[in-house]
C-alpha cells in the first residue's frame, strides 16, 4: 500500500452560495418599476386629451376602480376555487389507490383545456340562461385554472424522492404526518409555479367576462371597441395587461418566500 | 420466550408473496437475531436481503409468518409505533431535504414526545457521535453536506430515538472506497461502545465479513444458504452456492480475521539481554544457527537485530522494522513479511513484551493449523 | 331544426371560417419561427440576452389576449393585423424557449468531439446541435401551436378572420336555439384543429428527428 491518498477534509465541501438578499429583491423590483411606468405614460397620455362624453363614460375614476375590484374580486374568488378543488384532487390522485387514475384524468383535462376560453365561456352563457351571469363567468374560470393547479399537485408530489418517504415510513411517521410534514413541503415549488400560472390565466379570462356580461376590465377594452375610441381601448388594454403582470408578479414573490429553505 | 434480551429479533416462517409472481420474494424465511449483535444480510441483487430487512420493521408487510421483538409478537402491532423503536438507515440516506440537519435527527424523538431540552441534547450527543461538530453542522441542510457527512447525518437520525434495533440497507454503499472505509472503522467503533441489534443488508461480501458478527447468505427469495460467523462461513462453506459467492480468496479474506492474540506464536528464536557481556553474546551465537539474534531490554520488549557474526564485537543492532502487535491479524503478518522481505518478524504482547517471532514457515503452519482448526481439509502444497 | 340540419345548413361558412383559422394560426406560428429560431441561435449561449429576451417573451405570454388585442388595434388598425401579430407574440416563448433549452441540452462532449475533428462553429451548429436540438424545438412549436389555436378565437374580438366569429354570433343570437349550435360549431372546429395540428407535429417529429434519437 504505498499510495496514500490525502484524507478528504469537511472543509472541501461546497457550501450553499448564501443568495445575495439585494440580487433576489432587485430581480422582483424591476417588474413593478416597468408597469408603474406604463401606468404613468398611460395617465400622462390621456390626461393630455379632451375626452368626449363617450369617452368619459369610461374613463372616469368610479367606473375603473368599480371594474379594477370587480376583476380582481372575479380573480381571487375563482383561483381561491380552483385551489379548493385541484389540490386535494390532486393529493387524492397520488395516494397509492387512486394513482392510476392520474393519468387518464389529465388526458382528459388536457383535451378540455383545448376548448378555446371564448368558446367555453360563449357556451355556457347560451347554454344555461338561468344561471346569473357571474355564475356562468366563474365556472367557465375555474374549469379553466384547474388543470395547472391540478397538473403541478400531481407532478409536484410525485416528484419526491421515494427514498425520502420511505425512511420517513421507516422512521414511524403515520401516513398523514409523511403527507403534510414533508410531502406537501416538497411539492410547494412545483404547486406554487401551477397557482401562479392559474392565476395568470384566470386574469386573462376574467377580461372575457364582459362578453356575457359579468364586469371586469374587459369592460373597458369592449367598450373602446364597440365606440371606436382608441383612447377608452389603449386604457382597458393596459389596465389588464398592467393587473395580470402585477398579479405574475406578487405571485413570484409568494413562491420565493413560501419554498422551503435547504431546497436550493 | 419471556426472559429475552432486548434487541432479540426473531422471525418466523415468514413469508412475503406479491399478486401476479409466481415465486414468493421472500420464501418461509426463520432466522434468530441475537441481541447486541451486527447480523449481515448478503446476497446478489434480487436475492430478497433487503425485502427480508424491511420486513422486520414492516415497511413491507408479510404475507405469513411472526416476526417477535424482545419475545414479544409485533406483527400486528401499530407499524408506526413499532418503526419508532427501530432504527432505520438506508443507501440514499432519504435525509428530508427541507429540514436541517437538527430536525432531521430530531424525528424520531419528536414523535416519541421528548422534550425540547431533551431532543436538543440527543441532537448533539448523536451529532458528536458520529463526528460532526454541532455547532457547525446543526444548521446546515442536507444539500449543505458532502456524501460522507449526509451518511453519518443518515445514521444519527436513525440513533434518535435511542433504539434497540436499527436496520442499515447498504448505509455506506454510495460512498467512496477510501471514506467507505473509514465510515465502517467509525461504526464499529460506536456500536462497540453501543451495543445495538443491528442489521445491516449488503451485497459486498468484504463488508459483511468485516462488519457482521454472524453473516446471512441469501440466494434467491429470501432462502438462507448459510447463516453463521464470518469464520465459520469463509472455512465452511455450507455449499457449492456459499463458496462460489465468497468467490476466489476466501483464505485470504480468512487470514484477516484471526488476531496475533489468539494464535500461539514460536517463541524459541535466540534473544541475549542488552546489557549482557560479549561473552554471553557469543556463546548464544554459537548455540544457535541463525544468521541474527533478537536483543532485549531488561523488560523484555525488543531492542533490535544482533547479527550472530558479530556477536562477540561492540553489540551494535540492526534496527526492528514493523514489529506486530496482538491486534494484528494473520493478514496483515504476511502482508508485513512480503513487504520487508525478511526472514523474522518480532510479535509483541500488548504491553510491548516479546512474545515471539514469526517466520514465513511459522506462519504458514499457524495458517495451516488456522485452516484446519476451523475444520477444512485443504492440501496446502 | 336539428343541429344537424344546422351543420348541412351553414357548413361552407363553419368550412371557410376553419381554414381561415388555420391560415392565421399557421401565420403568427411561421413570423415567430422565422424570427425566434435565429434568435434562439444568437442567445443561447451568452446569460444576459438569454434572461433577457426570455424575460421580455414571458412578459408577452403574460399579457392578456384580449388586452394584448386591444394593444394592438390602435397602431395597426381592426381585423388580420393586429391578429397576426399578437399571435406571433405568443408563440415567441415556447418557440424560443426550448430552442435554448434543446441548444443548451446538447452533451458537451459530443459538441467538444466535433470541434476535436476540426467543424467550424457554423458546421457545429448545423449538423451537430441542431439535429440534436430538433425534438425539442418540434415540441415547442407544437406547444405554441396548441396555445394559438385557443387564443386565434379572440381574434373574432377585434374582427378578425377564424371560427371566433362563429361564436360569437352564436352570443349574438343567445336565446335561440341557433346560439348554442354556432357555439358548439365554433368550439368543436377548434378541437378539431388541436387534435389535427398535435398529430401533424408528431408526424413532424417522427419524420424529421434523426432515428438515432428516437429509441
Amino acid at each position: 500500500m504505498a499510495v496514500i491518498a490525502e484524507p478528504r477534509t469537511d472543509a472541501a465541501v461546497p457550501r450553499v452560495r448564501p443568495r445575495s438578499p439585494l440580487l433576489a429583491y432587485g430581480r422582483h423590483a424591476l417588474m413593478p418599476l416597468l408597469v408603474g411606468a406604463a401606468l404613468l405614460a398611460l395617465y400622462l397620455y390621456v390626461s393630455g386629451h379632451e375626452l368626449d362624453r363617450i369617452e368619459r363614460r369610461s374613463l372616469n375614476t368610479e367606473y375603473l376602480t368599480s371594474r379594477i375590484f370587480d376583476h380582481l374580486g372575479l380573480t381571487l374568488l375563482t383561483t381561491a376555487l380552483i385551489l379548493l378543488v385541484a389540490i386535494p384532487a390532486g393529493i387524492l390522485l397520488t395516494r397509492p389507490w387512486a394513482r392510476r387514475w392520474a393519468s387518464p384524468i389529465l388526458v382528459i383535462a388536457n383535451i378540455g383545456q383545448a376548448l378555446p376560453s371564448l368558446g367555453l365561456i360563449v357556451l355556457l352563457a347560451v347554454s344555461f340562461e338561468t344561471l346569473g351571469v357571474n355564475q356562468i363567468a366563474i365556472i367557465a374560470f375555474l374549469a379553466y385554472g384547474i388543470l395547472p393547479v391540478l397538473r403541478n399537485t400531481i407532478a409536484g408530489l410525485q416528484q419526491v424522492d421515494r427514498s425520502v418517504i420511505e425512511s420517513a415510513r421507516g422512521m414511524g411517521m403515520t401516513r398523514g404526518a409523511v403527507l403534510r410534514r414533508i410531502e406537501l413541503p416538497l411539492a410547494v415549488p412545483v404547486i406554487l409555479a401551477g397557482v401562479r400560472t392559474a392565476l395568470v390565466i384566470t386574469v386573462g379570462t376574467v377580461a372575457l367576462a364582459t362578453f356575457v356580461g359579468a364586469g371586469g376590465l374587459g369592460d373597458v377594452i369592449n367598450n373602446g371597441i364597440n365606440s371606436s375610441r382608441d383612447l377608452v381601448l389603449l386604457s382597458g388594454s393596459v389596465m389588464v395587461a398592467a393587473l395580470a403582470l402585477l398579479v405574475d408578479w406578487a405571485a413570484g414573490i409568494v413562491e420565493d418566500l413560501l419554498k422551503p429553505r435547504g431546497l436550493s | 420466550m419471556t426472559d429475552v434480551a432486548t434487541g432479540t429479533i426473531r422471525l418466523e416462517k415468514l413469508t412475503k408473496s406479491y399478486d401476479g409472481h409466481g415465486k414468493p420474494a421472500v420464501d418461509s424465511l426463520t432466522m434468530d437475531i441475537p441481541a447486541g449483535e451486527i447480523v449481515v444480510l448478503v446476497g446478489p441483487s434480487g436475492c430478497g436481503k433487503t425485502t427480508t430487512m424491511k420486513l422486520i420493521n414492516r415497511l413491507i408487510e408479510p404475507t405469513s409468518g411472526r416476526i417477535y421483538l424482545d419475545g414479544k409478537d409485533v406483527t400486528r402491532e401499530n407499524p408506526d409505533l413499532l418503526r419508532r423503536r427501530i432504527g432505520y438507515s438506508i443507501q440514499q440516506t432519504g435525509l428530508f431535504p427541507h429540514r436541517t440537519v437538527a430536525d432531521n435527527i430530531a424525528t424520531v424523538p419528536r414523535m416519541l414526545g421528548w422534550s425540547k431540552d431533551r431532543t436538543a441534547a440527543r441532537v448533539d450527543e448523536l451529532l458528536n457521535l458520529v463526528g460532526l461538530d454541532p455547532d457547525t453542522y446543526r444548521r446546515r441542510f442536507p444539500k449543505q453536506l458532502s456524501g460522507g457527512q449526509q451518511q453519518r447525518v443518515g445514521v444519527a437520525r436513525a440513533l434518535g430515538g435511542d433504539p434497540e434495533v436499527m436496520l442499515m440497507d447498504e448505509p455506506f454503499g454510495a460512498i467512496d472506497p477510501l471514506n467507505r472505509e473509514a465510515l465502517q472503522n467509525e461504526f464499529l467503533r460506536i456500536q462497540a461502545e453501543l451495543k445495538k441489534t443491528i442489521v445491516f443488508v449488503t451485497h459486498d461480501i468484504d463488508e459483511a465479513v468485516k462488519m457482521g458478527d454472524r453473516i446471512a447468505i441469501f440466494s434467491q427469495n429470501g432462502r438462507v444458504e448459510q447463516y453463521d460467523t464470518p469464520e465459520k462461513i469463509l472455512s465452511e462453506p455450507a455449499n457449492e452456492f456459499v463458496s462460489s459467492f465468497i468467490g476466489a480468496g476466501a483464505a485470504v479474506r480468512r487470514l484477516s480475521l484471526s488476531r496475533l492474540a489468539d494464535v500461539e506464536v514460536p517463541d524459541n528464536w535466540p534473544t541475549v539481554g542488552a546489557d549482557d557481556s560479549a561473552d554471553r553474546r557469543r556463546v548464544a551465537a554459537a548455540g544457535t544457527d541463525r544468521d541474527f539474534l533478537l536483543v532485549l531490554d531488561a523488560d523484555r520488549r525488543p531492542v533490535g537485530w544482533l547479527p550472530a557474526a558479530e556477536a562477540a564485537e561492540d553489540g551494535r543492532t540492526v534496527p526492528l522494522l514493523g514489529a506486530l502487535g496482538p491486534g494484528d491479524t494473520l493478514y496483515e503478518a504476511l502482508d508485513r513479511m512480503l513487504t520487508y522481505s525478511s526472514t523474522g518478524h518480532v510479535v509483541t504482547d500488548a504491553e510491548g513484551r516479546y512474545r515471539g517471532v514469526l517466520e514465513l514457515d511459522s506462519l504458514r503452519t499457524l495458517i495451516h493449523a488456522n485452516n484446519s482448526a476451523a475444520g477444512q481439509s485443504q492440501e496446502v502444497s | 331544426m336539428g343541429f344537424y340540419d344546422f351543420l348541412s345548413g351553414n357548413w361552407p361558412e363553419v368550412r371557410d371560417a376553419t381554414v381561415d383559422h388555420a391560415i392565421l394560426v399557421l401565420e403568427g406560428l411561421g413570423i415567430a419561427v422565422a424570427i425566434g429560431l435565429p434568435l434562439a441561435v444568437l442567445i443561447y449561449r451568452t446569460v444576459l440576452p438569454r434572461a433577457v429576451v426570455l424575460g421580455i417573451a414571458g412578459i408577452f405570454l403574460t399579457i392578456p389576449s384580449y388586452a394584448l388585442f386591444g394593444l394592438l388595434i390602435t397602431p395597426l388598425g381592426l381585423g388580420n393585423g393586429p391578429s397576426i401579430v399578437a399571435l406571433t407574440m405568443y408563440a415567441f416563448l415556447p418557440i424560443i424557449r426550448n430552442a435554448v433549452v434543446g441548444l443548451r441540452e446538447v452533451d458537451p462532449a459530443v459538441v467538444e468531439s466535433a470541434r476535436g475533428m476540426g467543424m467550424s462553429r457554423a458546421k457545429i451548429l448545423l449538423s451537430v446541435e441542431l439535429p440534436l436540438a430538433w425534438p425539442v424545438i418540434v415540441t415547442g412549436l407544437r406547444v405554441a401551436a396548441q396555445l394559438l389555436l385557443g387564443i386565434a378565437a379572440i381574434a373574432a374580438a377585434v374582427n378578425g378572420p377564424g371560427l371566433g366569429n362563429l361564436i360569437l354570433q352564436g352570443l349574438d343570437k343567445a336565446g335561440t336555439p341557433f346560439a348554442i349550435y354556432l357555439t358548439i360549431e365554433g368550439a368543436a372546429a377548434i378541437i378539431a384543429l388541436a387534435v389535427l395540428f398535435d398529430a401533424a407535429f408528431a408526424l413532424l417529429n417522427r419524420l424529421t428527428t434523426s432515428r438515432g434519437l428516437s429509441a
